[in-house]
């Protein structure tokens, strides 16, 4: 230690001190964990770029945690002659993260396959190294419609993509009585934006007047926003964004009076919105190609098997991580000795899997072919799971 | 655009701009002292965030507060981001500061530095706190609103705009009337002399910092009602703080005012008319229209040593 150095150590206070030794060391741990890599050989790595870490890393544990109870539930059950294990690839998220996480993982040559990227606007940036890599990205939850239509290589999409979920945003609100002027508000990121495009299209075809806003995510004040709202006098309003900007907004909203209806998607769709904003999102309704794992018969079990491991019932597309995740066991299981990154991304491309939530089949673009969006409504201060929006709309 | 209209936005804009205001004077005091661009300001906002939260979350506020309960919560969250701000304000100037104006360094390093805290600090509250956004708990009947001239403002609104103007009022006073605040000005005007007249400069600088901690950790704690806290937060009040320090001349307090306030209003007329995407277009525009008329601000000639 050199002298200045003593000299700082000096004047820190203890306190301080204390708490740096446990945060350096941790550090180094990560680096040394970070190192062991190499040992190969009847072991093969699912990756999960998804945001492991920054705001919105409730969505992304949700997903990590069902896709390690399938790794854990295959490596138990003695089924197959190799091990899985799991590689995390953080994005926080974020577009600028992106491409240090898709490349952490190509870089492993052991990750046969990557559930995600999670979020729409990282995944337009990942996928085209993916597809360089030959390293398939199966996507549980990035709904951006163009990400389809953009010829990435190796892109799959395991859920509905936002023009289902737009379209039936539309269907809900137009089949709700006296539903004539809805506002569309955009957080701004690729996601919110993408679903904004295609409720505000489904509206204005379906007859109703649309007024469209943008509030970007990193809004320093809504109480702007929520005066326009209210000033509209709209019936209704669409929060096309995530969580974490929805809970200052309701919040915002429920002060300035707003009593129409409101409904977010499956970004916003997760407890923590309740834990944020309180009674403020009562009764706010939020649609996602996603079950209610813990509600739906074929997925009870499961819910109680993920609750028995992370003490926290399965959360917005957990179980169809799971899914994917188990797809894509049993992929790389049939391939037998032929293993390879673009054996497995040809293999999962023609595959239909029977999972516990859906039919996981795509098209020739890597689309899903299914497109049943559900719908669940905040009620006493619980996330209520309503069924699927078609019967809603038609009853 | 009515005149109501007029009279809503003006408050919205008010409200953040008391913010702006109150964080601005912590860049704008040290500015004055030590010619240093504290970047590190904007996380001691943030510090008095957590501050509030850790505050209330340890008392376990009631479900249905009384009036009387609401008003000590609101004060003991103010409390609890005073202290965490003016803390953190503290050991800054004392651990990251102190070492190089000992050493005569140069004013980047100083910069560097201060961009380093800054770095260290929100992730170290990351990695302490978590890495997403906390609710600050409930402290009162959140919808309740008043009128105030055919304006509906919220309990959140009238708290922000009361504290702010009263910690704009207290820090003028301390600044102009106090020993405190004339060792403060001596310093800011000539070091040199002031130290020769008896002033201790150690001492000034390390008060001015606290007292920036102060105003900055309130204004993390207020902020948090509005929006909620999260490590990150600092930045962009921070960095539209600083831009309002240098837009009322920084260096000078009644400035940092002046700026704070216009930015809040111009922000929120910005959104009212073009959307919430325009925000800092708005803004930003006005500073810069502002510093090419007057490149030391507006206020910006009244204390000594100016940009």
């Amino acid at each position: 230690m050199t002298a200045s150095l003593q000299g700082v150590f000096h004047v820190l206070n203890k306190s301080i001190v204390r708490l740096a030794i446990p945060v350096a060391i941790g550090a180094l741990a990560l680096t040394a964990c970070g190192s062991d890599e190499g040992d190969g050989g009847g072991a093969y790595k699912i990756a999960y770029q998804g945001p492991l870490s920054g705001t919105n890393v409730a969505l992304g544990e949700n997903m990590q945690n069902g896709i390690q109870l399938a790794i854990d539930e295959a490596n138990e059950s003695g089924e197959y002659d190799f091990e899985i294990e799991y590689f995390a690839a953080d994005d926080r998220g974020a577009e600028g993260d992106a491409t240090t996480a898709a490349q952490t993982a190509i870089d492993d040559a052991d990750v046969m396959a990557v559930v995600g990227p999670a979020f729409s606007g990282p995944a337009n940036i990942s996928a085209p190294l993916y597809g360089q890599a030959g390293l398939a990205a199966v996507s549980s939850s990035a709904t951006l419609p163009a990400l389809t239509e953009q010829g990435f290589q190796t892109f799959l999409r395991a859920v509905p993509n936002d023009n289902a979920q737009g379209l039936a945003m539309s269907d809900f609100l137009v089949g709700q009585d006296g539903v004539e002027n809805v506002m569309v508000i955009s957080d701004s990121t690729p996601y919110g934006e993408g679903l904004s495009d295609v409720a505000q299209s489904e509206l204005e075809g379906a007859g109703v007047t649309v007024e469209r806003e943008t509030v970007p995510a990193d809004t320093v004040d809504y109480g702007s926003a929520a005066r326009t709202v209210v000033d509209s006098g709209v019936d209704a309003l669409i929060y096309a964004g995530y969580y974490e900007g929805l809970a200052p907004f309701a919040t915002r909203l429920a002060e300035a009076g707003f009593d129409g209806i409101g409904i977010s998607g499956d970004g916003s769709n997760d407890d923590e919105l309740i834990n944020l904003a309180g009674d403020s999102v009562e009764g706010w309704y939020l649609t996602c190609p996603c079950t209610d794992a813990a509600e739906e018969q074929a997925t009870a079990e499961f819910a109680e098997r993920y609750e028995a491991a992370y003490d926290t019932p399965p959360g917005t597309y957990s179980a169809e991580s799971y899914d994917v995740a188990n797809m894509i066991i049993e992929t790389i299981a049939g391939l037998g000795d032929d293993v390879s990154r673009q054996a497995v991304y040809e293999a999962l491309a023609g595959a239909e899997y029977e999972g516990l939530t859906k039919t996981f089949a795509f098209d020739e673009n890597g689309e899903f072919t299914n497109t049943a969006i559900f719908m669940y409504q905040v009620e006493g201060g619980q996330r209520g799971y309503l069924g699927p929006v078609e019967e809603l709309a038609a009853g | 655009m009515s005149l109501s209209d007029i009279w809503d936005v003006l408050v919205l804009g008010l409200v953040l701009g008391s913010l702006y205001a109150v964080i601005a004077i912590g860049y704008t005091l040290v500015y004055g002292v030590l010619q240093l661009l504290n970047f590190a300001h904007s996380e001691v906002f943030m510090a008095g965030g957590f501050g509030g939260v850790i505050a209330l979350t340890l008392i376990e506020p009631a479900v249905d507060p009384s009036g009387l309960q609401s008003a000590l919560y609101v004060l003991l969250g103010i409390l609890g981001g005073a202290i965490l701000g003016g803390l953190v304000a503290f050991g800054l100037e004392k651990a990251a500061y102190r070492p190089l104006r000992r050493r005569n360094a140069p004013r980047l390093v100083f910069l560097i530095t201060a961009i380093g805290a800054s770095f260290f600090l929100y992730n170290l509250a990351g990695k302490m706190f978590g890495r997403y956004p906390l609710p600050m708990p409930t402290m009162y009947e959140n919808r309740q609103v008043f009128e105030i001239f055919g304006t509906s403002v919220s309990v959140t609104q009238l708290l922000i705009l009361v504290a702010g103007l009263l910690m704009l009022v207290t820090v003028d006073f301390v600044v102009n009337r106090t020993k405190l605040g004339s060792g403060i000005r001596a310093v800011a005007q000539d070091p040199e002399v002031a130290s020769l007249m008896g002033v201790d400069i150690d001492k000034v600088v390390s008060r001015t910092f606290v007292l920036g901690g102060l105003m900055g950790g309130v204004a993390g704690f207020l902020f948090g009602t509005n929006l909620q806290v999260e490590y990150t937060m600092g930045f962009l009040p921070g960095i539209t703080a600083f831009a309002a320090a240098v837009l009322g001349g920084i260096g000078n307090v009644r400035g940092a005012m002046l700026g704070g306030l216009t930015l809040g209003v111009v922000e929120s007329f910005t959104v009212e008319l073009w959307g919430d995407g325009w925000r800092y277009v708005g803004a930003f525009v006005v500073l810069v229209l502002v510093l090419m008329f007057r490149p030391t601000g507006i206020l910006g000639e009244r204390v000594g040593r100016t940009a």
